[in-house]
């Protein structure tokens, strides 16, 4: 939870304005007693602690050093007291200095939460809102703040992405919509943003997940993949200047590299298949590159493409901070840069940001406070070529990387797989030696606000305008080359977009109470719009041929020729105008009530208006007088229902369109001419969820452990699905389709220690039972050609889809035997080594009819789990996570239904049939390339399941000593193991595939870094 | 109190100026960015006619590389050479529903066919508001042409089909299935009604759409049709109109009619057309020709790519034409591999082969052996001397050939032997026209062998029409062949291709619809 204590300025200045007040009352017969009052915890000095003499009027406030003096008597008691820490009584006796440290107050905290246009009290609470602090943020060595997320927070489902700067997949509580990813709307400070790529996870304060539609709904029509706030840091009033410098240095080691055949092994295989033209491709490669000395059947060349094409890769990341406040003034400056190299050779591939912001906030007079924040960020991206892990792949071993034979090839003469008489360059290096590609990302997010006080502590407006200002910059280069066949001729293509988006809101919260009656009313209205305008060229020839020395000649107008369909722009302008309500009501800290409304209008979908709400209760059972359960120090139990809309899917006019035709040759001419889109799209409407909560959140034996769990109902309506249409290629979208999500999640934790030992133990778990629910009207709707994914109603949406596997055919018997008809066996043509398909509707023949859903690449279940402990100056934390009940589609395999010229991985290879007995799962190499293997069936379908070690962190702290006074720099150095450890079945480099199909996703790393953080 | 007013003045003007700019109505409804609706398309724009007449050429001369496969392998006079395994199985009459290219094929045909229905729509609705009526229906009847061409391609791979002629596929659901003879019944009718409104030209006469669809085309179509439903007398009508017509000719080298010499020449009655628009690199609308280009060789001009070999002629067709001495059309249709040359020669009734027999093509290029080919077709091969300096992929700026001349004068030659009769030209006259050309001496009589032999050494590799004449005149015999030496035999209920399972999965009346009855 987002625990920012309620010692924020309003009340720092209320207390300041107390305290100065009794300090007008003196008395006589006193002295003079100074001190320091700090945080036990955190060794922290507390600005503002209050320090009352007991019984009297007398009474001051600690400065920014945490000190104080007072005039007491020796007989006066002391009460030393600060919001959310114990209060502390102390005799003044003979003492002239007393230093206090003061114990936090778990039972009395005031937290409060960040939600939707301000906060709230986390106790008054009846959402669901999951937050990560700074602290866990930074843990992970990552540019992509989501990423440190995994296994953080029960019902968000983070897969990494390993490219350098990719951004991972989020999907909260499961998926509510397939456009987008379903990527959740992320709130940077006010402004909505689709990523938060460009964000410097150490800027982040808090990051607090709504995902439920009570905590959402405030943000209608975008909030349907739920909420991510993220809160940037800032100063404190009264605060002194603090300078932070946290930076780390690591590598990125690839992990779990699949092993593939190697040339005996192939070559052992291709023999297997009797295929004779692929035993001329070896025969030719024998000639070509000799035998070799071990097997004079092997050609002589034994290349392992996935270590020749990657290698561990540096990283790292400095971040410096400068922060503090006067009493009117608050500010915080922050620079920051990242350096992420890809694992790929020979290429480009690497990622770097540069961030850079500031805050400041002031209060200018008693009724007005003013705040701006500016966050502008720079990156570049050289993205290497993905192509060169999907040859990787299946490339063959018998192919070297160089070829010297290859003499019409350029430097560095690599070797071509057509002149073994392979269909395809195959080589990797091709596509890494001959490509540049490179993105330049710079964005603004600037936030302006200012807040009045109409009524002193009743009635404030708040007005708060955002921009998002994006530079996408995108230049892809390919050189000229020879490839030993073929000249191909060097082109650059660039592409330019801009972005800029607004966000104004304006907004009143009035606050009251009437005796036990509390209430929090918020209304105000917001306006948003986003611009995005790109241009985009493709040219051929450049003279001279860019190569990788000349890359300030790399520019258009040195290409000689230019590519008509390979030109043109693109545009929108979308505008949005929303009034949004919220009403906060408490009985007596026991009965809570809530609800949101919000009606969105924009110029997307034909339905101009939608309106969302939702409703909520609370009831704190243990404030109740009756409760008295001992060990129970907190229960409340809470419910909720709620709308919520996704727009973020591609509109469509919903009438046939007059589009761009084909580019042809018309009278000698280039020209597209038009055609008619009859399968129009009909997208009217955003999607809209409906979602049902309950909640528990319960403290036990002296707010040692705390248990929130929630069970959740989340139905999408009117979702955006693609509909295969009879005849034509392409399907269509239509608003029709109805699913949902219905989960449980369960979070825990636990705190103790004694002495200088702390630790922390927890635990979150997240079921996820996804169904389909319509599909206006038809049974089932389907995608992937080949590889057939469907959507049964009833079902999980696009499970995959094929036939189940019996097993292998171990003889003729078996296929004898096999309950199939002999009329279909004689066509069938089945051998020993063939796949035993189950014939679920037992009419003794395998077809489309005995097709079944295969499982869902959606987890069923995913959990988290983190151990931490702290004792004198070493800290340590660990966190594991997992995933499991989700399947993947090993595609890699799959494509030698399009092309057999590949190599085969050693797991399939070492398992495949070769006679009774030897396999149950694979066919034989032969069966490998027969049609009735090749059907889509459970063969391709693998489990997902995974746990992996996600974050090892090992800290020590110098100069941690008691004295908050002291000048020494607070020095912590610290050894960080990212994913050290995954654990799987599946044949793949990486279990984490965002939409479950698997055709060779970039290697996530495991990283090992080594960190500095001083503070001055 | 003074405070609170300016609070309050300060409050109320924010709160003014957020509600009253920018006023809601209007954003709501700005329209959406770079989308023209159909129906706010001003069709009173004749001049934008033009459009539309454009945007259907582009469809058409988009043909998907798998489509021509799919259509033209099987038969004894070519063979599958790649790894495609749905194709080297259809080839041997091995087929399967689930294969991909059967649902890509199809999907490629009735797009065609759907797009041309909203098309012919769209050029209605110009008429409709005023546009040059003649030219509208020219534009009409030049799409019906296409159209009609993906229903024959469509209805010789599946026979009974659905035929619709509305631009909403949804309409199909409960659309009965029309059988395979309504279906050419229905070709032949449309072409009747799009021949008045076709320009009387050949296509490289034409000046408004260059090499476009001229009436000739559309009565090929027709005879093609009347062929398939051995209505020989509508056949010859339709061919006798062409021949009468005066405007063709035979080019007069065979082997450079495919390449670039040949392009657009007076034999061609319909062609697919791309262009690299002479520019080294940059605009360029090609056919995937790397199907078809040798994956192993030494092309005479260095630098110039290759292909997937894919597309062998069968040797039972090479020892056809030798046997037949042949020598001008065998150059043209065959490209040979010294282990080709070698399989030819290990049979001693082909020991010596003539010397024109080499795996040097006339230009110079060499063909290099090939574990997945012994033999490469010549007539979807181009040159390496013909490309445009700087152009290197293979194939690059060549038509790809649809409909020759010679193909319409066997076509009549066929008719007159199966019964028809024509004041125009005997069959032998045009069987000797075609073999005049490739250098064999004239015959004195023809009966149905000797025109479905000079079809086969004519028509080899194009378009399956080895394949189609053999079925339609059950001489299925005759259809056996070897591929890599498995001898294939052809049942009769193998004519048609399973319907794609995507699609029986979409359109159930297919399910119970058995199209080889």
């Amino acid at each position: 939870m987002n625990k920012i204590f309620k010692n924020s300025a309003v009340v720092r200045a209320l207390l300041l304005g107390i305290a100065f007040s009794f300090t007008a009352f003196t008395s006589f017969g006193q002295r003079t007693i100074t001190g320091t009052v700090f945080s036990a915890e955190e060794n922290e000095p507390l600005i503002g602690a209050t320090i009352q003499v007991k019984g009297g009027v007398t009474g001051t406030i600690s400065d920014v050093d945490g000190a104080y003096s007072i005039r007491a008597t020796e007989s006066d008691t002391l009460i030393f007291s600060y919001v959310g820490f114990l209060p502390q009584a102390v005799l003044v006796g003979a003492q002239t200095t007393i230093d206090v440290a003061l114990e936090t107050d778990a039972v009395n905290m005031e937290e409060v939460v960040v939600i939707g246009y301000g906060t709230q009290r986390e106790r008054d609470l009846i959402s669901a809102i999951s937050t990560v602090e700074s602290d866990d943020i930074v843990k992970t060595p990552t540019p992509q703040a989501m990423q440190s997320l995994q296994g953080r927070v029960a019902g968000v489902q983070i897969v990494s992405n390993g490219a350098p700067g990719g951004a991972p997949t989020v999907r909260v509580r499961g998926v509510g919509s397939f456009e987008g990813a379903g990527a959740p709307l992320y709130v940077v400070d006010g402004m909505f943003v689709d990523d938060i790529d460009f964000l410097n996870p150490s800027d982040i304060e808090t990051m607090s997940v709504l995902k439920d539609a009570s905590s959402a709904a405030i943000y209608g029509v975008r909030a349907g993949n739920g909420v991510v706030l993220i809160t940037t840091k800032s100063g404190s009033f009264n605060q002194a200047p603090q300078i932070t410098y946290d930076g780390y240095y690591g590598i990125q080691n690839p992990q779990n590299v699949i092993q593939m055949s190697n040339a005996q092994q192939f070559a052992q295989y291709i023999q297997e298949t009797g295929s004779a033209a692929d035993q001329g491709f070896i025969d030719n490669a024998m000639q070509r590159y000799g035998r070799s000395t071990v097997d004079p059947n092997v050609p002589a060349v034994n290349t392992d493409w996935y270590d020749l094409i990657m290698s561990p890769a540096p990283m790292q990341s400095h971040n410096v901070s400068f922060s503090g406040g006067t009493n009117q003034t608050k500010y915080s400056i922050g620079l920051g840069f990242i350096d992420q190299e890809g694992l790929l050779n020979e290429t480009r591939n690497e990622f770097q940001r540069f961030n850079i912001r500031t805050r400041v906030d002031a209060i200018l007079t008693n009724w007005l406070t003013v705040g701006g924040n500016i966050n502008g960020s720079h990156a570049t991206r050289y993205d290497g070529s993905n192509a060169a892990w999907f040859n990787a792949y299946h490339s063959v071993p018998i192919l070297p990387k160089i070829d010297t034979l290859n003499t019409p090839a350029s430097e560095p003469q690599l070797a071509n797989a057509q002149l073994l008489g392979y269909r395809g360059l195959q080589n990797p290096f091709y596509s890494l030696i001959y490509n540049d590609n490179r993105n330049n990302i710079i964005n603004v997010v600037g936030n302006f606000y200012a807040q009045a006080q109409i009524i002193p502590d009743k009635l404030s407006f708040k007005t708060q305008y955002n921009y998002n200002f994006e530079n996408f910059n995108n230049r892809s280069v390919s050189f000229a080359f020879n490839d030993g066949v073929t000249d191909r001729v060097s082109s650059l293509r660039r592409s330019q977009q801009t972005r800029f988006d607004q966000v104004w809101d304006n907004f009143l919260t009035y606050t009251d109470n009437f005796g036990k009656h509390n209430l929090k009313v918020t209304a105000g209205q917001s306006y948003r719009s986003e611009f995005v305008e790109g241009l985009f060229a493709r040219g051929t020839e450049l003279d001279p041929n860019p190569t990788r020395d000349n890359e300030e000649l790399w520019y258009l107008d040195r290409a000689l020729n230019f590519e008509q369909d390979g030109i043109g722009d693109f545009g929108s302008n979308l505008f949005f105008m929303s009034y949004f309500g919220r009403l906060s009501y408490n009985f007596d800290d026991r009965y809570l009530l809530y609800g949101t409304y919000r009606t969105d209008g924009n110029n997307k979908f034909q339905t101009k208006w939608n309106d969302f709400a939702t409703v909520g209760a609370g009831w704190i059972v243990s404030g109740e007088p009756f409760f008295n359960v001992s060990g129970v120090d907190f229960l409340k139990l809470r419910a909720s229902w709620g709308q919520l809309g996704n727009d973020a899917i591609s509109p469509a006019v919903g009438t046939p369109t007059l589009n761009p035709g084909r580019l042809t040759v018309f009278n000698g001419a280039p020209v597209e001419g038009r055609i008619f889109d009859p399968t129009f799209d009909l997208i009217d409407r955003p999607e809209t969820t409906v979602e049902t909560n309950f909640g528990v959140d319960a403290r036990f034996f002296n707010e040692r452990l705390s248990v929130t769990a929630d069970y959740f109902i989340r139905d999408t309506r009117n979702l955006a699905i693609f509909i295969e249409q009879p005849l034509i290629r392409g399907a269509v979208r239509r608003s029709l389709g109805e699913i949902r999500n219905e989960g449980l999640e369960v979070t825990a934790n636990w705190t103790g220690g004694t002495g200088d030992f702390r630790y922390n133990i927890g635990g979150n778990f997240a079921t996820l039972n996804n169904e389909v629910l319509s599909l206006g009207g038809a049974d089932f709707q389907q995608t992937g050609g080949e590889f057939l994914q469907r959507s049964t109603v009833g079902g999980s949406y696009l499970a995959f889809f094929g036939y189940e596997i019996n097993g292998v055919f171990q003889s003729q018997a078996d296929i004898d035997n096999s309950g199939y008809t002999e009329e279909f066996l004689a066509n069938a043509n089945l051998t020993p080594g063939d796949f035993f398909f189950r014939d679920q509707n037992g009419d003794g023949e395998i077809n489309d009819e005995d097709r079944v859903a295969l499982g869902s690449f959606l987890p069923d279940l995913t959990f988290g789990a983190n151990l931490g402990f702290s004792w004198k100056n070493i800290d340590f934390s660990m966190l594991l996570q997992g995933q499991m009940g989700h399947q993947i589609l090993n595609r890699k395999r799959g494509e030698i239904i399009f092309t057999n010229d590949t190599n085969i991985d050693a797991e399939l290879f070492n398992n495949l049939w070769r006679g009774n007995g030897t396999s149950d799962r694979y066919p034989s190499a032969a069966g490998l390339r027969k049609g009735w293997n090749q059907n889509s069936s459970e063969y391709y379908i693998e489990d997902g399941d995974f746990w992996r070690i996600q974050n090892i962190q090992l800290g020590y702290t110098f100069g941690n000593d008691r004295s908050p006074n002291a000048n020494m720099p607070t020095i912590r150095v610290y050894a960080t193991a990212e994913r050290p450890l995954t654990v799987f079945d599946y044949n793949g480099f990486n279990p984490e595939v965002p939409n479950g199909i698997d055709r060779q996703v970039y290697p996530v790393a495991a990283v090992y870094t080594l960190g500095l953080n001083v503070k001055f | 109190m003074k405070t609170i007013k300016i609070v309050f003045k300060v409050t109320t003007a924010l709160l003014l100026s957020a509600i009253i700019l920018p006023s809601c109505q209007d954003i709501v409804d700005e329209p959406l960015q770079n989308v023209q609706p159909a129906e706010e398309v001003d069709y009173t724009r004749s001049e934008d006619m033009v459009f539309l007449i454009q945007g259907a050429y582009g469809e058409f001369n988009f043909l998907q590389w798998e489509t021509y496969p799919l259509i033209s392998v099987r038969g004894d006079d070519v063979n599958a050479a790649g790894d495609q395994f749905p194709l080297i199985e259809t080839d041997a009459f091995r087929y399967d529903r689930s294969f991909w290219m059967y649902n890509s094929g199809w999907l490629n045909l009735y797009g065609d066919i759907i797009n041309s229905n909203g098309l012919i729509e769209g050029i209605n609705r110009f008429k409709e508001n005023g546009a040059d009526a003649q030219l509208a229906d020219q534009y009409i009847a030049e799409i019906r042409v296409m159209r009609a061409f993906a229903y024959l391609q469509a209805a010789r791979l599946w026979g009974d089909l659905f035929i619709f002629e509305s631009s909403d596929p949804t309409t199909l659901v409960d659309m009965e299935i029309a059988e395979f003879e309504e279906v050419m019944q229905h070709i032949s009718d449309q072409m009747d009604l799009a021949i008045p409104d076709l320009p009387d030209a050949r296509p490289n006469q034409r000046t408004d759409i260059q090499n476009g669809i001229t009436r000739y085309a559309a009565l090929a179509i027709k005879a093609y049709a009347n062929l398939e439903l051995k209505n020989w007398q509508e056949t010859v009508n339709a061919t006798d109109e062409i021949i009468s017509s005066g405007l063709f000719e035979l080019y007069p080298d065979f082997y450079d009619a495919f390449n670039i010499p040949g392009k657009n020449s007076n034999e061609s009655i319909l062609e697919l057309q791309y262009s690299d628009f002479g520019q080294s690199s940059g605009t360029n609308t090609r056919y995937l020709w790397n199907f078809f280009g040798p994956s192993s060789y030494s092309p005479a001009v260095e630098g110039i790519g290759g292909g997937w070999g894919f597309w062998e002629p069968n040797e039972k067709f090479i020892k056809f034409m030798l046997d037949r001495g042949e020598e001008t059309r065998l150059i043209g249709s065959v490209n040979f591999t010294p282990d080709g040359i070698a399989s030819l020669e290990s049979d001693p009734q082909y020991s010596p082969l003539p010397d024109f027999v080499t795996n040097v093509s006339p230009d110079g290029d060499i063909f290099n052996n090939h574990p997945r080919y012994n033999f490469q077709s010549a007539k979807h091969y181009m040159p390496s001397n013909q490309y445009t300096p700087g152009r290197t992929t293979f194939g690059d700026n060549n038509n790809f050939r649809v409909i020759r001349y010679a193909e319409v004068l066997l076509m009549h030659a066929e008719a007159l032997v199966s019964g028809a009769s024509s004041s125009v030209m005997s069959a032998e006259e045009a069987v000797n026209m075609v073999r005049e050309r490739a250098g064999m001496p004239a015959l004195t009589s023809v009966d149905l062998d000797a025109v479905l032999d000079e079809k086969y050494a004519e028509l080899a590799m194009e378009w399956g029409h080895r394949f189609y004449d053999l079925v339609r005149h059950d001489r299925i015999e005759e259809l056996d062949h070897e591929i890599n030496g498995e001898q294939v035999t052809y049942q009769r209920n193998e004519r048609y291709l399973p319907y794609p399972l995507l699609q029986l999965d979409l359109l159930p009346q297919l399910k119970d619809h058995n199209n080889n009855e």
